[in-house]
């Protein structure tokens, strides 16, 4: 086995020394002109792509190299067993890829931390160790693809979508993408047999590629899907893309101008003061609140929302936040010499990762601070009460408003430049549903309070939304709310369109969503209240499972599957319905046989 | 345990389409000695090695190689099977030394005499990558690891296929003298018939995967005849000519090669108007393309079949 490794490593040596040598170029290109450990997500997605490339190209090489039938023929035609000479030939890829990507990373990263003040924490070296694993996992896809059938091999890119999908944070991805790692290796060893035409023999080797193979199923269905919106699209009459939204849609509520949605909402108000708030709001100024952070970070986060640096443009210093000391670290923009530390007010640790915002203020989960220059100190200045999450901020005339899960916060924006102390909310104004729900809030200020209007149509466009309503809320200054005004939005979208993505496979839209949200922690969606499905739908799904369970009863007397698999193929198709249908037409051709009309004569001796 | 068959198939069938490659082949293949397999292209010869080695699964009935199911074949049972195929699939990138290592590790009966034996054929360097030898060379050390795993069943399939007249020589002196074959059973696979007469003892035609006949290839030869006959003006019908595999007519005389017959065909011959008749023996080669070329597809035949 140790011999196939070694030939292996040595076939690919100088591929591998020329792939280390020429990241190293880039990346020592890069790291001279930027910090790269302090890049938005979008750069790090787009590294990840060309490591995940880098991997796939291998894995379609290599293994495409030996899937020639007389080749395949003599790698495993040995005294060794199959999964053996596939560890040796995958270790040999995924060591080659270690020296490819991961040792040019870790360089970089070394001299980062020696040799420069910037910040290099723990979660860069996560990070770069999941960039090995990402290419790794595209390694086995591209090997899954040259092995496996055609019919089925693609479905290993399952778990590269579920990588650049996945809402996981920290030691969190970490282990989803370890996990995407270990079932494509357990995908691939199952592959690699001799016989490379028929399918996995046993219970667990079925498992494990008809799971992915079903999860790939529906979402080729949710791109059929996405392929029916281009054309949607194109044809001119997408309610997204039509010149002028449908009246009292969800499209409007996105693009109304804050004055024309008070006065839409208040239309129906029967409050006395509504003709004057009508009048009002078409001269007044309104305030936009949200969207607004949707997420602050999360410790050992291994990439940035956004980079978690500011400048002190007086000192001429930038201040980069370590997840590992929770301070920030400065250093000379002049020399690029370490400039010391800055904690939270004075030397404090912050108690969670913080992000520059601008406008000198900074926020982490549950609270805003502001960077005094003049005092070189960074202050708490707003906090949400009992670890409420932060979830959008902004201006509402002088007010400073902070946006919770729960409720908006309005506390004096003259204060906020005119004291270092931790301000009180002036008023609370309870959010009228759930916030996850909201596509956008605004504010027009009264003479005694506030004026709010709520639009809840943030994912109403598809199973995940709530049923979209606009809420308008007077906010006394005394601290009472009540609700003025609540109209029901318009659908744009028909119920079939919205919920194309459930009705496939309800089980598996489940699951779907619990894959993306794993060890999601501080990174989890807002909280949201999903519509409850209509009759129509359910009738739709519930017909859909049962005629995939007829469609598999009539499939699987046509295969050689023994009884016990025929029963499990069956009950999959009926609880996951059409997915696993098409899964099973696809792993398992009809068998063969031997018509009459093919048997020739005899044999003569 | 030993078997008495190395090969044994029962109503083996394999369809590719509107097509069976193996037509309910009953074969069994004793253990001993070198049996050649000969059979047009399309014959299933390759398809049947492909089965009987566990790489691609039969449509029906089942086949058993040194007694163990072809589809259950165990990493030991690999290690008792040696094969060699046609392409000399070896890494082009590794050097001679390093897959000779390979081999020797790989194989617990590993015979480096019969190695250095068969190698000693060729001009083949150590350090040389396999990217760099001569086809020949590359068939020659295929020829070498094979015969040096002490395989107890040595699979040939067309191994000389693409070899210039001195490579095939070398290739067949360092199979025929090697020590390496007295423990081992070969099958030979081969289009080359002066090959297979100067190494088979034992003949299996294969023809639209089935069997067509299995013997010594000197019983074979004694099967079909060559009579010539000078008939004037047209000869008798050839649907009528019994065993009839090939006819010919040069220089005014008819040239019949036939299958099992006797002195009687000459009696036939002289009864349908031939003035002399002349039998002689005919090669191996010759045999078994007359065989062979009697079902062979032709338009003649189609438009006959329609």
């Amino acid at each position: 086995m140790i011999d196939l490794f070694k030939a292996e490593l040595m076939r690919f040596r100088w591929w591998a020394a020329g792939c280390a040598a020429l990241q190293l170029v880039v990346l020592g290109f890069l790291t001279r002109v930027v910090d790269l450990a302090q890049q938005p997500l979008l750069v790090y997605r787009v590294f990840a792509a060309v490591y995940a490339a880098a991997g796939l190209l291998l894995g379609l090489y290599q293994i495409g190299g030996y899937r020639r039938p007389n080749t395949w023929l003599n790698l495993l035609h040995r005294p060794l067993a199959p999964s053996r000479i596939a560890i040796a030939l995958l270790g040999a890829g995924a060591a080659l890829l270690a020296a490819g990507v991961l040792l040019p990373l870790l360089g970089i990263a070394a001299w980062q931390e020696n040799m420069t003040a910037r910040v290099v924490d723990m979660r860069h070296l996560l990070l770069i160790g999941s960039a090995w694993i990402v290419s790794v996992c595209g390694y086995l896809t591209g090997a899954y693809l040259m092995l496996a059938d055609k019919r089925q091999g693609y479905c290993a890119a399952v778990f590269l979508l579920l990588i650049v999908f996945s809402q996981a944070t920290g030691f969190g991805a970490i282990a989803i993408q370890a996990l995407s790692f270990a079932w494509l290796l357990a995908m691939v060893l199952v592959a690699f047999k001799p016989d490379l035409g028929t399918p996995a023999r046993g219970a667990t080797r079925t498992l494990i590629t008809a799971a992915p193979m079903t999860m790939m199923m529906w979402f080729a269905l949710v791109m059929v899907g996405f392929g029916v919106e281009f054309l949607w699209i194109a044809q001119g009459s997408h309610p997204n893309n039509v010149a002028v939204p449908n009246v009292d849609g969800e499209k409007e509520i996105e693009v109304l101008d804050g004055k024309d949605l008070f006065v839409k909402g208040l239309r129906s108000s029967i409050d006395p003061e509504a003709p004057l708030w009508r009048e009002q709001a078409a001269i007044a100024d309104i305030d936009g609140l949200f969207p607004g952070l949707g997420e602050a970070p999360a410790r050992h986060q291994l990439t940035n929302i956004a980079p978690m640096e500011f400048d002190d443009t007086e000192r001429r210093v930038r201040w980069v936040f370590s997840h590992d000391t929770m301070h920030f670290e400065g250093y000379s923009l002049v020399d690029k010499r370490a400039v010391g530390t800055l904690g939270m007010a004075g030397d404090a640790p912050f108690p969670a990762p913080v992000l520059p915002v601008g406008d000198k203020l900074l926020v982490d989960r549950s609270t805003v601070y502001q960077y005094d220059q003049d005092a070189n100190l960074v202050l708490p200045r707003a906090r949400l009460p009992d670890g409420e999450a932060i979830t959008g901020y902004g201006k509402a005339g002088d007010d400073f408003v902070l946006v919770g899960e729960r409720a908006l916060y309005f506390f004096d924006g003259r204060a906020l430049d005119g004291s270092d102390g931790l301000l009180t909310p002036s008023l609370r104004v309870p959010v009228p549903g759930r916030i996850g729900d909201i596509q956008r809030i605004d504010a027009m200020e009264l003479l005694d309070g506030w004026l709010l209007s709520f639009s809840f149509a943030r994912s109403s466009y598809n199973a995940e939304g709530a049923e979209p309503w606009q809420q308008i809320v007077r906010a006394f200054d005394d601290g009472r709310s009540v609700t003025v005004a609540r109209r029901r939005i318009a659908r744009d979208y028909p119920q079939a369109w919205r919920y194309q993505d459930w009705f496939p496979s309800p089980v598996l839209y489940a699951v779907q969503k619990a894959a993306k949200n794993a060890f999601a922690g501080a990174m989890a969606p807002l909280p949201m209240a999903p519509a409850p499905v209509p009759r129509a739908m359910q009738v739709l799904a519930g017909a859909l499972m049962l005629l995939s369970t007829l469609g598999a009863l009539w499939r699987v007397r046509r295969t050689g599957l023994p009884r016990p698999a025929r029963i499990a193929w069956v009950l999959a198709c009926g609880v996951l319905s059409v997915p696993a249908l098409m899964a099973l037409w696809a792993m398992h051709p009809a068998r063969e046989t031997v018509p009459d009309d093919l048997v020739a004569h005899p044999a003569m001796a | 345990m030993t078997h008495e068959y190395v090969v044994e198939t029962d109503a083996l069938t394999k369809r590719y389409g509107r097509k069976l490659a193996l037509d309910h082949l009953d074969l069994r293949i004793p253990r001993g000695r070198i049996h050649a397999i000969v059979g047009a292209n399309g014959a299933g010869k390759s398809t049947l090695f492909r089965i009987l080695l566990g790489f691609l699964p039969p449509t029906a009935g089942s086949a058993r190689i040194l007694g163990r199911d072809s589809q259950r074949l165990t990493p030991e049972d690999r290690g008792r099977i040696g094969f060699v195929n046609e392409e000399h699939t070896l890494p082009g990138w590794m050097r001679v030394n390093a897959v000779a290592d390979m081999h020797r590790r790989q194989y617990p009966r590993w015979n480096e005499d019969a190695f250095r034996d068969v190698l000693g054929h060729y001009h083949v360097l150590p350090e040389q990558k396999i990217g760099q030898l001569s086809r020949g060379e590359r068939a020659g050390f295929n020829l070498a690891l094979a015969l040096a795993q002490g395989p107890e069943l040595l699979v040939l399939d067309e191994p000389t296929l693409g070899l210039d007249v001195v490579a095939k020589r070398a290739f067949l002196e360092s199979l025929m003298y090697s020590n390496a074959t007295d423990d081992c059973t070969v099958i030979y696979c081969s289009h080359q018939m002066e090959e297979i007469e100067r190494v088979a003892d034992n003949l299996v035609i294969l023809e639209r995967g089935r069997l067509m006949h299995m013997s010594a290839p000197d019983e074979f030869c004694a099967r079909v005849t060559h009579w010539v006959a000078d008939i004037p003006f047209k000869g008798p019908d050839p649907r009528s000519v019994p065993g009839l595999l090939q006819l010919q007519r040069l220089d005014g005389l008819h040239h019949y090669l036939v299958l099992d017959q006797d002195e009687d065909f000459a009696e036939f011959l002289r009864a349908s108007g031939a003035r002399s008749v002349q039998s002689m023996p005919v090669s191996l080669d010759r045999a078994v393309n007359g065989f062979l070329a009697k079902n062979h597809a032709s338009p003649d035949a189609q438009r006959a079949h329609a």
